[in-house]
């Protein structure tokens, strides 16, 4: 296991601590209010809603390992649509570690005063992508510390919207690896979701479109140190997205 | 390896990579890789792991957060040369 992070400082856990409390404060409401507008705002419906929250839940309750979930990622409110496909609000209520931290594109979501306060209180850590490396280091150790303590986070290991509209396995970044090695006994849930009429990247997935979504649970293992162990992490993780995409497109034939 | 043969191999790694051919042909150490060559920042893992192979050195995951200009990319790779 090697170390990957500077370890996180005593104000910054500290930032996060308040930062989960004031967020679990405003869940009975930011929750439901968030699966309202994803089910009548945009009308979105998941198939195998209940069967996919009870895969979670199984998964959540049959032990508490440092988790990670990875998905394939093609609209910008997809962490959106994935909490809201992996439990209903009553549930992350009650188990609140299971209710995924974020990283959102600063550029996109936390370009307002307004943004950034909603991103806050929706357990949310904004991240530039192909910003300064130090920046994408300090958000990625804030979220490996976080798992680390039994918290969930969600990343997306193509660290962007797939513009071929599939998962690019070659496009793997490598903070999804760096965080599964810096924390001991870590275990990765894939989750591939997709609506009927996502052809390709776009800003929202189609309004009204149903999502269909499968998950499975990975180890992944390395031989490889360094960024070579961190990309081959990530290969891994994002071979097995690819896989859970062919069964997709082959049960929608 | 001295430092001369480091940087020539470096721009030759960084060369299918870069976007900006211009910064490219007045390249120096102060060059920044992402900023001014205009490299992707996603394929700069791909630059450091042909960093290991070209020059069979194994860099940490700490030691990219390090490299922003062509000048860290070839002080990196010499401190790993030894």
């Amino acid at each position: 296991m090697e170390s990957g992070f500077e370890p996180v400082s005593p104000e910054i856990q500290g930032g996060l601590r308040i930062q989960r409390e004031i967020t679990r404060l405003l869940a009975p409401v930011a929750l439901p209010l968030v699966a309202l507008v994803l089910r009548f705002g945009f009308r979105y419906r998941i198939e195998r809603l209940a069967a996919l929250r009870a895969d979670y839940r199984r998964l959540c309750l049959q032990n508490s390992d440092p988790t990670i979930i990875c998905a394939n990622h093609l609209t910008l409110i997809d962490s959106f649509v994935i909490a809201w496909a992996l439990g209903s609000p009553w549930w992350y209520l009650r188990h609140f570690r299971t209710l995924p931290w974020n990283v959102p594109e600063r550029t996109v979501f936390a370009t307002t005063a307004l943004l950034r306060g909603t991103m806050y209180v929706m357990k949310c850590l904004p991240i530039q992508r192909g910003g300064e490396r130090r920046g994408i280091t300090e958000v990625l150790s804030k979220l490996a510390y976080l798992v680390s303590q039994g918290e969930t986070a969600l990343i997306f290991p193509e660290a962007g919207r797939s513009r071929s509209g599939r998962v690019e396995v070659d496009s793997a970044a490598t903070g999804v690896g760096r965080i599964f090695k810096s924390v001991p006994k870590c275990r990765v849930i894939c989750v591939y979701l997709r609506s009927e009429h996502q052809t390709t990247y776009s800003n929202f997935p189609p309004r009204g479109d149903r999502f269909h979504g499968r998950l499975d649970v990975i180890e992944p293992k390395t031989d490889h140190r360094g960024v070579r162990g961190s990309r081959d992490i990530a290969h891994q993780i994002l071979a097995r997205l690819a896989d859970m995409e062919r069964s997709h497109f082959d049960d929608r034939k | 390896m001295d430092q001369t043969e480091i940087f020539e191999k470096v721009i030759k790694i960084l060369t299918p990579y870069v976007k900006n051919q211009e910064a490219l042909a007045s390249v120096t150490s102060d060059t920044h890789i992402l900023d001014d060559l205009k490299v992707n920042s996603a394929r700069l893992v791909d630059v450091v792991l042909e960093f290991e192979d070209i020059f069979e050195i194994e860099i940490d995951d700490d030691d990219v957060d390090s490299v922003e200009t062509v000048g860290n990319a070839v002080a990196l790779i010499e401190s790993k040369l030894g």
